[in-house]
């Protein structure tokens, strides 16, 4: 569903951000990136999504070629979270989650009914939450608007960048459970960004560890566990999990 | 663009016109003389505009040979010494000659006969002043002055028959931190409360009877002759015979005492001028009608709302003139301010020229505009849209730039534009800042535009001028409060609908954080 094939990002000439990450996700799957801080994690997120141009790589979804298309119009068919959601503070929850739908112009009867449908998804009842704004919301309701606002268009992909890195270990925690269930039903293809050991093994299919702007180790948890490929990543597994 | 604003100004200049526009400088005399003549060509009927606050001279004659008004009175001395920038001749009748001939050469500028007095300047002190008792000329002054204080007119001090000429003439010798340079109307207010202790007065003055002052005579013939006459255009004046006749009644028609008389009607009866210049000419024989001697104001309540009318002329000029500026300005700044925050490099090089204009004092910006854009609506218009500038870019500029990099980065994940970022997300964010720009901008330029009565344009800035020099403080007042109330009510409206336009969301969010 998606492929990254030898991506590689150089800043003013110098800064090699990322030397040549490769893998792939089928869909439904869930990616984790992970890796110390600087490591090249975000700048490999941004280019999937053509916020960040590569200096030199190949990026597909399904059989589309990043570079085949406009970089809005390829925006628009991946989802995107950041930490703290991101959300507009100047708009309400709805608003905020049918955003892009309102500028692509979208039918006004479809942006009610789905609007409608994604917070039940996310268990926050349209008529309690639709009007309220950001600053009216947790940090864990705020991230779960996010999602929302990332899966109104419906996209095969969603991009998520340390989506639940600024919250307390409880919400993080029930929140993860309610998003694998949701994913169960999705089929999303998902890279999540996390520097979080246990976040990694809880959500990803597949785990990515990078390190210095390379792939260090693509596999499951049992592989790192069991299969690590080197001595960084015997340390690494052990000093980031069960914290 | 700022070629089409000028236009535009032009426009509404060309549009007023058709009347004889009639000036005056911002003085009794000059606004009771400009209003005999006003009188008589409307008893003729004669369509008039009265600019009757003009500031000094160099506003005033600036006006007339720029077209910004017809004719307006000046003196003899005046065109000699200031405009000529000659000196030497002291002959009444010698100096007109010189005035009447140059100034048709040079400018195409008619001089009328003088209508009677003179009014030169006068060195002034208290009558009661004890230690100067004996002194009755100036000549006896010579060497004497080291701790006494003298107020003067600023025109005085800047002229070469002024201050310089008098000290050197006479051997004056005030010492430079007692000299102090003052409004010509609280001149007298001054020496009075012993604040000064000479002053240099008009010799026409009613003050120097109503204040109990005296002038010491000027025993060397030091001051030119300075006799009242109209000036316009000579071409104007042919093609308006009516105009030329009406001041032919008023040459020679009034004397030193009558006028001295009418002065101190004016600024200490607080009669009207309109009313003092009609009584004259009633008396003269020259109008029809009833003499009225109006009661002295006493309550601000009831002398303002005897010129309610007035007043609503005056609060409408203030606003159609503030809001011009205002709405030009803001067409410029709110697209520049958006482009800067694009083009660093641009905002660093257009900031200090903005800040700069903003630090130009408003009257020297106004003087400096009346040789390119004659007086009225469109220089005045033009300083204040200057002065708004600064706020609304700045504000514009700091508000953008102050929107957290998150909200850009991630509506621009999510697929929008540069330009629906721009509308959806920057501009939105940054409201209350631009708005809070807004908010001063408007201030200042309700303020200031008290100033533009200097240069003919209006607006409430007109009665305090006038307040202050003929020392009438319900007219400063009719000016003073309702410009203050309009800074005020212009506010609490921007603050008002701040509250509507800016989203609930960013409001909370500041309540929050305070
Ligand atoms: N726009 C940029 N210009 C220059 N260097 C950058 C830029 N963005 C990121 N970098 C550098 O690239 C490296 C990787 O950054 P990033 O991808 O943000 O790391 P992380 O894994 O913590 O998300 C870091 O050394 C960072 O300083
Ligand atoms: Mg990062």
């Amino acid at each position: 569903m998606i492929k990254v094939e030898n991506l590689r990002k150089t800043f003013n000439g110098n800064i090699h951000a990322v030397k040549g990450v490769s893998f792939s996700l089928e869909k439904g799957e869930i990616g984790c990136i992970i890796g110390t801080s600087g490591c090249g994690k975000t700048t490999t997120l941004k280019m999937i999504n053509r916020l960040i141009e590569p200096t030199d790589g190949k990026i597909l979804v399904g059989s589309d070629d990043a570079r085949s298309v406009d970089p809005v119009t390829w925006r628009r068919k991946i989802g995107y979270v950041i930490q703290k959601a991101g959300l507009l503070p100047h708009l309400t929850v709805k608003d905020n989650i049918s955003l892009l739908s309102k500028i692509m112009k979208r039918d006004r009867d479809f942006i009610t009914r789905r609007v409608d449908e994604l917070m039940g998804i996310i268990n926050m009842p349209y008529d309690q939450f639709a009007n309220r704004y950001p600053i009216e919301l947790s940090g864990g309701q705020q991230q779960r608007v996010g999602i929302a606002r990332a899966l109104m268009e419906d996209p095969p992909v969603m991009l998520m960048d340390e989506p639940f890195g600024a919250l307390d270990p409880i919400t993080r925690n029930s929140l993860h459970e309610e998003f694998w269930n949701l994913n169960e039903k999705l089929h999303k293809t998902i890279i999540i960004v996390t520097h979080d050991m246990d976040e990694a093994f809880k959500l990803g299919h597949k785990i990515i560890l990078m390190h210095k702007g390379e792939i260090t180790q693509v596999g499951t948890k049992e592989d790192f566990l069991e299969r690590p490929a080197n001595a960084f990543v015997e340390d690494f597994v052990q000093g980031h999990s069960g914290e | 663009m700022n070629k089409f604003l000028i236009c535009l100004f032009f426009i509404s200049n060309l549009y007023a016109n058709v009347p004889i526009i009639i000036g005056s400088k911002s003085f009794s005399e000059s606004v009771i003389n400009s209003e005999m003549l006003a009188l008589l060509l409307e008893d003729s009927g004669e369509k008039v505009i009265r600019k009757f606050s003009l500031g000094g001279t160099k506003v005033a004659f600036d006006a007339l040979n720029h077209g910004g008004i017809h004719v307006y009175p000046d003196y003899t001395g005046t065109g000699y010494v200031m405009i000529l920038k000659m000196n030497g001749e002291r002959e009444p009748k010698k100096v007109h000659e010189i005035v009447s001939r140059q100034f048709l050469d040079k400018y195409g500028i008619a001089w009328s006969k003088p209508l009677g007095f003179n009014n030169t300047y006068a060195l002034t002190i208290r009558k009661n002043d004890k230690e100067l008792s004996s002194i009755k000329t100036i000549s006896e002054l010579a060497g004497k002055l080291g701790a006494y204080k003298l107020g003067a007119p600023y025109e005085f001090m800047e002229r070469k028959d002024g201050y310089k000429g008098m000290a050197s003439e006479y051997g004056l010798n005030f010492s430079q931190e007692n000299i102090v340079s003052m409004n010509a109307g609280l001149m007298y207010s001054a020496i009075k409360d012993k604040q000064v202790d000479f002053i240099v007065s008009y010799s026409t003055d009613g003050r120097i009877k109503a204040f109990n002052l005296r002038i010491l005579k000027d025993d060397k013939n030091y001051f030119p002759p300075y006799n009242p006459a109209f000036l316009a255009k000579a071409d104007f004046l042919k093609q308006n015979p009516v105009l030329k006749e009406t001041i032919q009644k008023l040459e020679g028609l009034i004397s030193e005492d009558e006028m001295i008389e009418m002065n101190d009607q004016v600024d200490r009866l607080k009669q009207d001028p309109k009313d003092v210049a009609r009584n004259f000419l009633i008396n003269k024989k020259l109008l029809k009608g009833e003499i009225i001697n109006q009661e002295v104001q006493t309550s601000f309540i009831s002398f303002a709302y005897s010129r309610k009318g007035e007043l609503l002329k005056l609060v409408i000029e203030h606003l159609w003139l503030s809001f011009s500026a205002i709405f030009f300005a803001l067409l410029i700044s709110l697209p520049l301010g958006v482009l800067l925050t694009r083009k660093e490099k641009a905002a660093k090089l257009i900031f200090p020229v903005i800040n700069t204009i903003q630090t130009i004092p408003s009257l020297a910006l106004l003087g400096f505009l009346i040789p390119i854009l004659g007086i009225g609506f469109a220089p005045a218009a033009l300083a204040l849209f200057l002065y708004s500038l600064l706020p609304l870019v700045r504000n514009t500029y700091e508000g953008i730039r102050a929107v957290d990099r998150n909200f850009v980065e991630a509506s621009r994940g999510i697929g929008l534009t540069n330009t629906q970022i721009l509308f959806k997300v920057e501009i939105p964010l940054a409201l209350p800042i631009i708005l809070a720009g807004l908010r001063t901008a408007t201030v200042i330029v309700i303020g200031t535009a008290t100033l533009a009565a200097l240069i003919g344009a209006g607006g409430l800035g007109d009665p305090i001028f006038r307040g202050v020099s003929t020392v009438n403080s319900n007219l400063i007042l009719l000016g003073a409060i309702p410009s203050a109330l309009l800074a005020i009510i212009a506010d609490k409206f921007i603050g008002w609908s701040e509250t509507q336009l800016v989203s609930k969301g960013i409001r909370l969010a500041k309540k929050r954080r305070a």
